[in-house]
């Protein structure tokens, strides 16, 4: 399988701390790539420099070849990269169908004078079924038509979900999808993760909980401190030594 | 030279009451994030106050001045406990006291129109028409009059936010209003008392330009763009800031007029153009907040 | 198919009722009909957009002035004025827009305030051009086609400009852009994620809504047959604005329904508080956002609900 997101030397620092120092990782065509790490090792750091929000200070990232270091948000949505927030961040003033069809923004081909001479009907249908679609593939079928504020946390995070696929990204990145929600909705969001993938889109997921993600991911990457300080399969993390330090290291200096 | 050293006085005269505008609206900006366009009114309503004190029922200035300030921070109290205080409560976004400041703006202009109506109305100067000299710089006792004013008004401002308790809580609510309410910091009191203070410093910048330009109701739009042009200039982050972008903005106008070669209406854009440059070019102001 | 018979019904029940009123009535009627498309213009920009401008009443008065100075000083045809009419507001709104949505918060505001007071001061030192602080008068809108259009048959070209800016909106809307402009003003940084460009949302949006702003100027200059400048500052912008939040920002019935009830008031409230109605918008503006901030369509709502 060959590299889709490629990310080489990366570094990122907020004025006297380094959050993020000289991090090599890929993301696969197809798989789901684990980022763990305690509290403060950079991952969120580096998703965020991935997708647009913060720019790098040193360091090559990669997409399908092009480079996207520095790119502002949008443009990297467009080339195929969506993602979602960790702390929901929906359109309040609108339905839960049309926040979808947002998502769906890079996907419209009408110019906007055409609009005006009124030919929207028919690509506007096209991808409301589409929508309509994605919001049955996350499980949220029956609040299609809701306002969003009413919506549980948990459908909140679906809609997230919903929304970034809506681009139809080749890669998704998703910031800590199982914070907050209850083990029966953190096993469905599993089950929407693998469906994701098994539709060849590549995943990079951010997770704090270790539990959830070495049982999801495909290989795993480790931060801690923002270095990587392992990376491999699975299995091969769940034993390592040096994870294991990272993760009871502060706890065992404790006792 | 001497050509200029004349305009100066009135220049920096100007300089001050755009930089008391200036302040007031940084006062209520910094902890709270809201723009405050009814400033000017505010500016406006001091001078109708002094109408009614000094002209009308002729009390003595220093009274008058005292018990105007004291109406002007009662005033800017109420404002904010109508407008503003019910909307931060229930999290409204920050526009949402912005524009309900806008609706207040109309009431108080209209409610001034209504009770004393269209005509412009006398302010006394303190001091009578005279003029002073100084060395090289001359002006008018009124002139020397708001530089001192407006010197203690900074000056008091500025020792409020450097040297004492209260200043470091405004600043801190400016820098994170949720950390600052999670240190038992008090965001109601903090927010009164800066509506407050606005009010008492819009109307000290009212009363002394009322003997000028004589109140009127619609003076206040003016006032505030000038006020936040002069803050745009100066950078939202410093006291100082507010009265160097007064001073700038006011050396700016009366040079345009003294010495360019168009008409003198046009003086009055030049706060306009100033502000659409500096929005382009420098919008975070001259002095940069300290860090 | 059906919404082009729902506009042209329109048309002729808007320009049938012109012909019921009396004289005195159709002024009226005429000037509410523009009110009506600059509320709706205006909600297109602030309510669904969400950015704050006060530029609103400049962009009608440089579309009343432009025409009638480039059809009776520059002596254009009636075709031409128009088209530079329309593109001196696009410019014009691209030059103020485009810098100011580069940065963050209320600068879009100040800008377009700032802009606004400008245009006034050029219109009152203006000279002969503009006609100064008393404006241009006494021109007549010549034949079009052969037609006199004077008296009744002008208040149908508004009913049709209104039902035109109208359509647009209403098109521009329901399509991914009016999407788009509402990501912005809900959360921008989610909308980025998501591949709005946000800035250049802005400048369309602003863009689009100030050239409908200024063609309903270019309308407005032959109601009167006089420009002149206190129609078109702040004053009026704010009122536009109050209208807007008072009907329902965000909704083109609730901008209708404000404008209509804001623009009736005074008429109604006159023998009470005689100039001053706009302290009774002031305090209606203050009281919806404290009570009913989504306007006298979402307390309808509300009520319907039951």
């Amino acid at each position: 399988m060959s590299a889709l997101l490629e990310v080489r030397g990366l570094s990122k620092r907020f004025g006297g701390l380094t959050a993020v120092r000289e991090l090599d990782f890929e993301v696969r065509v197809g798989e789901i790539l684990g980022v763990i790490g305690p509290n403060g090792a950079g991952k969120t750091t580096t998703f965020n420099v991935v997708a647009g929000a913060y720019r790098a200070d040193a360091g090559e990232i990669r997409f399908a070849g092009e480079s996207i270091a520095g790119l502002p948000p949008h443009r990297i949505a467009a080339r195929g990269v969506m993602r979602t927030f960790q702390h929901n961040r929906p359109f309040g003033g609108m339905a839960a169908i049309d926040n979808v069809l947002v998502g769906a923004h890079t996907r419209f081909r009408r110019r906007l004078w055409s609009i005006v001479l009124g030919g929207a009907r028919e690509e506007e249908t096209r991808q409301r079924e589409r929508a309509q679609e994605l919001v049955q593939f996350v499980g949220l079928g029956e609040a299609v038509a809701a306002d969003v504020t009413t919506l549980s946390f948990g459908q909140g995070r679906m809609l997230e979900i919903a929304r970034a696929l809506a681009g139809e990204p080749r890669l998704i990145l998703l910031d800590e999808p199982a914070a907050g929600l209850t083990p029966a909705e953190c096993t469905r969001l599993a089950d929407i993760i693998r469906g994701i993938a098994a539709r060849g889109i590549a995943v990079l997921l951010i997770e704090h909980d270790m539990h959830f993600l070495l049982a999801l991911a495909h290989r795993v990457v480790v931060l801690n401190f923002g270095a990587k300080i392992a990376d491999g399969l699975p299995d091969e993390i769940r034993a390592h030594p040096a994870v294991m330090d990272a993760y009871l290291g502060s706890h065992a200096a404790h006792q | 030279m001497q050509d200029f050293l004349e305009l100066a006085v009135g220049a920096a005269a100007s300089g001050c009451i755009y930089g008391l505008l200036a302040l007031s609206y940084l006062v209520m900006i910094r902890p709270t994030g809201v723009i405050n366009f009814a400033v000017g009114e505010w500016a406006m309503i001091a001078a109708f106050a002094g109408f009614l004190l000094l002209t009308g029922a002729h009390w003595s200035y220093p009274l008058g001045m005292a018990a105007i300030v004291a109406f002007m921070l009662v005033l800017g109290w109420a404002t904010e406990r109508i407008a503003v205080r019910p909307l931060l409560d229930a999290g409204a976004p920050v526009l949402a006291p912005i524009l309900a400041l806008l609706g207040m703006l109309v009431v108080f202009r209209e409610s001034i129109s209504l009770a004393f109506g269209p005509d412009p109305r006398q302010v006394p100067y303190p001091f009578g028409f005279g003029r002073l000299e100084l060395g090289p710089l001359a002006g008018s006792y009124q002139s020397f009059f708001m530089i001192g004013v407006s010197a203690l008004v900074f000056g008091a401002a500025w020792y409020f936010f450097e040297r004492t308790v209260w200043g470091k809580c405004f600043e801190a609510v400016a820098l994170n209003r949720r950390a600052a309410a999670l240190m038992g910091i008090n965001l109601s009191r903090v927010t009164a008392l800066s509506f407050a203070a606005g009010s008492g410093i819009a109307g000290v910048a009212g009363i002394l330009i009322a003997p000028n330009i004589s109140a009127h109701y619609l003076m206040g739009v003016p006032l505030a763009i000038q006020g936040f042009t002069a803050l745009v200039i100066g950078g939202v982050g410093r006291v100082e800031g507010a009265l160097l972008g007064g001073l700038l903005l006011a050396f700016a106008e009366q040079l345009t007029v003294r010495y360019a070669p168009v008409p003198a209406g046009y003086a009055q854009g030049v706060p306009l153009v100033l502000l659409m440059i500096f929005l382009i070019v420098r919008p975070t102001g001259l002095l940069r907040a300290r860090a | 198919m059906k919404s082009i018979a729902l506009g042209l019904g329109a048309a002729i029940a808007l320009s049938a009722l012109a012909f019921l009123l009396g004289d005195y009535h159709n002024d009226v009627y005429r000037k509410l009909l523009l009110w009506i498309a600059l509320a709706l213009s205006y909600n297109f920009v602030f309510g669904i957009c969400g950015q704050v401008t006060f530029s609103h009443f400049a962009f009608y008065g440089i579309g009343a002035y432009a025409i009638v100075i480039l059809l009776f000083t520059a002596a254009f045809p009636l075709p031409l004025a128009i088209v530079c009419g329309v593109a001196l507001c696009v410019a014009l709104a691209l030059a103020v827009a485009i810098p100011a949505t580069r940065l963050e918060g209320f600068y879009l505001a100040l800008a377009t305030m700032a802009f606004a007071q400008l245009f006034i001061v050029v219109l009152n030192e203006g000279g002969a051009i503009t006609g100064g602080t008393g404006g241009l008068a006494s021109y007549r809108l010549p034949p079009v086609l052969g037609l006199d259009l004077s008296g009744r048959a002008y208040t149908v070209v508004i009913v049709l400009v209104l039902i035109g800016t109208a359509a647009v909106l209403r098109r521009v809307d329901h399509s991914w852009f009016g999407r788009a402009c509402r990501a912005v003003r809900d959360n921008p940084e989610a909308a980025a994620a998501m591949g709005v460009d946000v800035a250049r949302t802005k400048v369309i949006a602003f863009t689009l809504s100030s050239v409908l702003a200024g063609i309903a100027g270019m309308a407005y200059a032959f109601v009167d047959n006089t420009v002149n400048p206190p129609i078109f500052g702040l004053e009026n912008a704010f009122l536009v604005l109050f209208m807007v939040i008072v009907g329902g920002s965000g909704r083109h019935a609730g901008a209708v329904v404000g404008t209509v009830l804001l623009y009736l008031l005074p008429f109604i409230l006159s023998p009470l508080i005689g100039q001053h109605h706009a302290l009774v918008f002031g305090v209606l503006m203050v009281t919806a956002i404290l009570l009913q901030p989504r306007g006298l369509i979402g307390l309808y709502d509300r009520l319907a609900r039951r």
